[in-house]
């Protein structure tokens, strides 16, 4: 076991910068500033340069790739804060060494969820004036709002920052050229018994407050689609828990793929063995065991007793244009079902299938909320319009790409100055 | 009180889309966008096929769900019926285009002035107009209409925000009629009060029945369309207009 004591460098590579990480910083600035290039374009000469056009006579898809990646950033940052509170409610200790990373992702895929919406918006600055100056609690995105981004990232940023109060103040002991930004995080905590005790107490009724107020957070982001009975394939009562589960599979999904970045980068003695791996899997599995009945569920209602215009988006997914979107979501899901579910049976996890499985519903997912947004749009109109299409230009493209480059510039940034796996006891008291 | 209401006499239509063209001029939409839509529709199998016309128009929903779901209350219902929507306020969500079961709302994807059907930077236009983009703009668009005071009349005024269809309201308030009433050659469009007796609207309603489009979605449309039948699942759209950009 590592300890940390002044003359040895900080424990988790904290404040260590190889190459490969400086290279990987490289690597995502570049794609960080391909995406704000093509934002500015956006800015500048209007969304016309996105495939987005109007629904109706002018055939397209209002909302497209990243209306489906903020309702996919919004769903992978439910299985972090929830791995979190889970772990700190029923004291799964064997499990702690997930927990700080896990409230890593929720707040940074919270953030980025944050800035697809902005992307979206057709006049962003006054979007943010006015989002706050009229806001309207008959509108479902209020919720989306104020109940996932201003309540629920906050209460992640709050408790991801009472967790990591103790480690910083451990680090900050040690001179180093971080020590300035570990007394900022440590705030004057010392790490004293009766602190300890009342961050404990704090932690835990915070835990207890996230968990019903994410699931009715991730609830209302599905009744922005659930609620709208002018369309077809978006109006029905199972939006909303179908999104929460699909939530959970491409938040535990990132979160595997993270934990083998991290045992890879800074070993597995840090308490990332195969137990934790395994209980990853058991949930991944179950998870998409319940997503599985949903989408059969639905499909059967669409199919079997759904209207016409019902049918015509189910008929344009299941074999039209998006055929291809939908067949292969499905793999990319029933495949790491099945792996898992082998797995689970012969109870012998193997990292690399966990980590294949976590990318392929990462994928799945994404997938699949594509399906949700635009289908219904080009081919779910009441009246008789002619069917539409849509198709991402390289601008929403690079914005989309630029997003997922600044969240995992948040992570390895995060990684090299606070210890992205919680410091155990004898470390604290070395 | 005053509830206003457009009738449409689906027996009267000839699907000449005379209204389309009036509303554009009047409300300076920008290419392909039709505040006013006539569908020319065709159902059943050859010969025995039938052509129909479906005017369509904001609906001014009472129960309008592209209100309900603005989280900016940008888009809003006055007492009189009108539902319109505050270009000001817009973020340009464009959640109310989905909300909309008619498919009425129209965002404007670039600077208006790009996207007008004649190329006014054309040296030869230009000299003409004296270079001003569009040339003439009418100011009735920038006033502050109702008793809430807001900018809702009219149309192309800036990039990122949903406009559609007003019933015309810089008209309505001098008294005059929606543009594409005033403009319909064979009467098949009344608009009027519906709690004045003696309105065109309000005598439609007494003397024919009548029905309103989607009805099933509970929006309860401030359109009411007499004689002929609402589309099926049948209908087929043909000559569609050309409206992507």
């Amino acid at each position: 076991m590592a300890t940390a004591t002044p003359d040895t460098p900080l424990s988790r590579g904290v404040g260590k910068l190889t190459g490969g990480w400086l290279g990987f910083v490289g690597a995502m600035l570049v794609l960080v500033a391909v995406g704000a290039y093509a934002y500015s374009r956006e800015v500048s000469e209007g969304m016309i340069l996105t495939g987005m056009r109007d629904v109706g006579t002018m055939g397209g898809a209002t909302w497209g790739l990243y209306i489906s990646f903020v309702v996919y950033f919004v769903g992978v940052s439910f299985a972090g804060i929830t791995t979190a509170a889970v772990i700190r409610i029923f004291n799964l200790n064997r499990l702690r060494p997930l927990a700080r990373m896990a409230e890593v992702v929720t707040v940074v895929s919270l953030v980025l969820a944050a800035l697809a919406i902005i992307a979206d918006l057709g006049q962003p600055l006054r979007g943010i004036v006015n989002l706050f100056r009229y806001a309207r609690p008959q509108s479902p995105f209020f919720g989306t709002f104020t109940l996932v981004v201003a309540g629920y990232l906050w209460a992640s940023v709050v408790y991801l920052w009472l967790t990591s109060r103790s480690d910083a103040a451990v680090l900050a002991r040690q001179p180093t050229r971080l020590q300035w930004l570990h007394r900022l995080v440590a705030a004057g905590y010392r790490d004293t018994p009766a602190e300890r005790e009342r961050h404990s107490r704090a932690t835990f009724w915070l835990a207890i407050a996230i968990l019903p107020m994410l699931v009715i957070a991730h609830s209302t982001l599905g009744f922005v689609f659930g609620l709208q009975v002018g369309r077809p394939g978006w109006y029905s009562a199972l939006q909303a828990p179908a999104f929460v589960v699909l939530a959970g599979v491409s938040g535990i999904g990132a979160l595997i793929v993270l934990a083998a970045i991290v045992r890879k980068m800074i070993g597995r003695e840090v308490g990332l063995d195969m137990y934790v791996f395994g209980w990853l899997g058991r949930v991944l599995l179950v998870l998409l065991l319940a997503y599985a009945y949903f989408m059969v569920t639905e499909l059967l209602t669409a199919t079997y007793a759904g209207g016409a215009r019902e049918r015509a988006v189910t008929r344009a997914m299941l074999w039209g244009d998006y055929s291809w979107v939908f067949w292969s979501s499905v793999a990319l899901l029933a495949v790491p079902l099945v792996a898992l579910m082998v797995q689970a049976l012969t109870r012998r996890w193997t990292v690399a299938w966990l980590v294949a499985s976590g990318i392929a519903v990462n994928l799945g997912a994404i997938g699949k909320r594509y399906l949700i947004t635009v289908p219904s749009q080009t081919h779910g109109t009441l009246l008789p319009y002619v069917e539409g299409s849509y198709a991402p230009t390289w601008i929403e493209l690079a914005v989309v790409g630029g997003l997922l480059a600044l969240g995992a510039l948040l992570i390895g940034m995060y990684m090299k100055v606070l210890p992205i796996v919680e410091l155990e006891e004898e470390e604290v008291h070395a | 009180m005053t509830r206003y209401a457009m009738a449409i006499d689906l027996d009267r239509c000839q699907g000449c889309r005379a209204c389309m063209e009036a509303c554009k001029v009047e409300n300076n939409t920008t290419e392909s966008v039709f505040w006013m839509y006539v569908f020319r529709l065709e159902s059943g199998e050859y010969p025995d096929t039938k052509v129909s016309f479906l005017p369509r128009p904001c609906q001014h929903c009472d129960d309008a769900p592209c209100v309900k779901v603005c989280p900016v209350g940008a888009r809003f219902k006055r007492d009189d019926g009108l539902v319109l929507t505050d270009y000001d306020r817009c973020i340009g969500c464009r959640y109310c285009e989905l909300a909309c079961p008619y498919g009425v709302n129209y965002f404007n994807w670039a600077k208006p002035q790009t996207r007008q059907y004649l190329d006014y930077d054309h040296p030869d236009i230009a000299a003409a107009t004296g270079g001003f983009v569009p040339p003439y703009k009418n100011p009735d668009h920038d006033r502050l209409y109702g008793e809430e005071q807001r900018r809702t009349s009219g149309g192309g005024h800036m990039k990122g925000v949903v406009e559609k269809c007003t019933f015309c309201v810089h008209r309505i308030d001098k008294g005059l009629q929606p543009a594409c009433v005033a403009t319909c050659p064979v009467g098949a469009l009344v608009f009027g009060d519906l709690d004045d007796e003696r309105s065109g609207v309000a005598t439609m309603v007494h003397d024919r029945t009548h029905f309103r489009l989607l009805e099933e979605a509970g929006t309860r449309p401030s359109v009411l369309y007499f004689g002929g039948a609402p589309p099926s699942t049948e209908s087929r759209e043909i000559e569609t207009v050309k409206a992507r950009i």
